[in-house]
């Protein structure tokens, strides 16, 4: 668990050379994975997975103001604020659900691929794009008549969508293919690929230093892949299972959330380097940055919350961050009794006693 | 391998089965429903591995990545 207790507004005062400081982790709901800020409203939005609805987070109160029932499965998320819309894409409904920020309610449900799992708004264009994991597509929507403007052949695992307007791009992730497909926006025809680590999921671009960062979960890396030329300049280090990516407003650095770690990295866009990795919730994944003040939420699928933290780097710190030894390395494993989930009956650790044996960890989302 | 899961929130049962069933795992699956065990071990992220010696001493943990993990089982078995 956190080092601090899990509820509402809650704040803990960080060390003075803390990196960071947390200002509160908010109980959401099952399997939170995507996450939008609202500034005008003062809210956040997180696509609860698991509980098939929206928390509508007040971050004056940091409590859920309302939870909005949408499609099976919503695993990405976006807000846009000239529609004042609210966008998820519901895995296993293979649909979009359009949600009226005001109302609070389902207003529209867009066809769109199988399994959408990725969802990426161009407020300027007017566009939100879809990546469709098992249709291995990407899907192109109208932004205000919520039409399907395109459908994109990408590759199997289809999800994480960013894009580079200077270059009429868009950049698709595709998980299972470990690639990433670019696609020309003016035509909609795939105008290059390249292949990057196992289990790419998540991407983010600096188009001025004509950077793409993508994510590589199954890996453990990131990817620093030029937009021109669609090759990959360098494996970058993170933390442990990397899930999800944003770049920060300032296109100084970005922010990686370790699935595996339970942290978030710091990673510097200039330098390459693993400036810090900063605490979280357990199992995070969602990441954005609120442009207007600078804070990083988080939202955390193991604990079921989102994490709003404030980042205290000013740049590059003096030395990069270093993966802690666990505390209980040397130590004898705690013995455990667990029901087996083929027998239903109790096993404990006596049954391992005098072998060498790997215990993994792991959850089905 | 033993493996536990972890931070399901609902019933484990049908998510499990159909995670073995998508990515074809078999052997020896343990359930930790309020992920107090994973607590008492200190585990905030998933997957994670935990690597123990036949005494029962924990000689690493984390090793996502395949490589570091083969690289972990060798040397634990050549001890």
């Amino acid at each position: 668990m956190s080092e601090f207790p899990v509820g509402a507004a809650c704040r803990v005062d960080a060390a003075v050379d803390a990196p960071s400081v947390t200002l509160a982790e908010i109980p959401v709901g099952l399997d939170p994975e995507g996450v939008a800020v609202d500034p005008r409203r003062r809210r956040a939005y997180v696509a609860c997975s698991r509980a098939d609805y929206v928390a509508v987070v007040d971050l004056e109160t940091n409590t859920v103001l309302a939870q909005i029932t949408v499609g099976g499965e919503p695993i990405d998320l976006a807000y846009d604020a000239a529609t004042d819309r609210i966008f998820t894409a519901d895995a296993h409904a293979d649909s979009v659900s359009v949600v009226d920020a005001e109302t609070l309610e389902l207003v529209a449900t867009v066809p769109v691929g199988m399994y959408p799992s990725g969802l990426t708004a161009d407020h300027e264009s007017r566009r939100i794009y879809c990546g469709n994991s098992l249709g291995s597509t990407m899907s192109v929507i109208d932004l205000d008549t919520l039409e399907t403007i395109a459908t994109v052949e990408a590759e199997v695992g289809a999800g994480a969508i960013a894009f580079d307007r200077t270059r009429d791009l868009v950049v698709c992730v595709n998980f299972i293919a470990a690639s990433a497909t670019f696609v020309d926006t003016k035509t909609w025809q795939p105008v290059g690929r390249v292949d990057v680590g196992s289990g790419a999921c998540a991407v983010g671009v600096v188009p001025e230093r004509g950077d793409c960062f993508i994510v590589n979960s199954l890996a453990g890396t990131l990817s620093r892949v030029s937009l021109d030329d669609f090759t990959v300049r360098e494996e970058l280090t993170v933390g442990r299972a990397p899930v999800g990516l944003t770049v920060a407003p300032a296109h100084d650095r970005v922010y990686v959330s370790n699935r595996g770690a339970g942290t978030l990295s710091v990673v510097g866009v200039a330098d390459g380097a693993h400036w810090a990795q900063l605490p979280v919730g357990e199992g995070p994944g969602g990441v954005v940055v609120d442009a207007t003040d600078g804070r990083v939420y988080v939202a955390n699928a193991g604990t079921g919350t989102l994490s709003i933290l404030e980042d205290r780097l000013a740049g590059p710190p003096a030395t990069a961050a270093v993966e802690e030894r666990h505390p209980l390395i040397g130590q004898r494993l705690p013995e455990f009794s667990l029901v087996d989930f083929r027998t239903g009956e109790r096993r404990s650790s006596a049954e391992w006693a005098e072998r060498k044996y790997i215990v993994n960890f792991f959850a089905s989302w | 391998m033993i493996l536990v899961d972890i931070w399901e929130g609902t019933d484990p049962h049908p998510e499990v089965e159909r995670f073995c069933e998508m990515w074809g795992i078999e052997g020896t699956i343990l359930l930790d429903p309020d992920a107090s065990y994973a607590q008492a071990l200190g585990i905030r992220g998933v997957p994670t591995n935990v690597l123990v010696d036949s005494d029962g001493t924990i000689v690493d943990v984390g090793l996502v990545r395949i490589d570091e993990l083969e690289r972990a089982v060798s040397r634990l078995l050549q001890e």
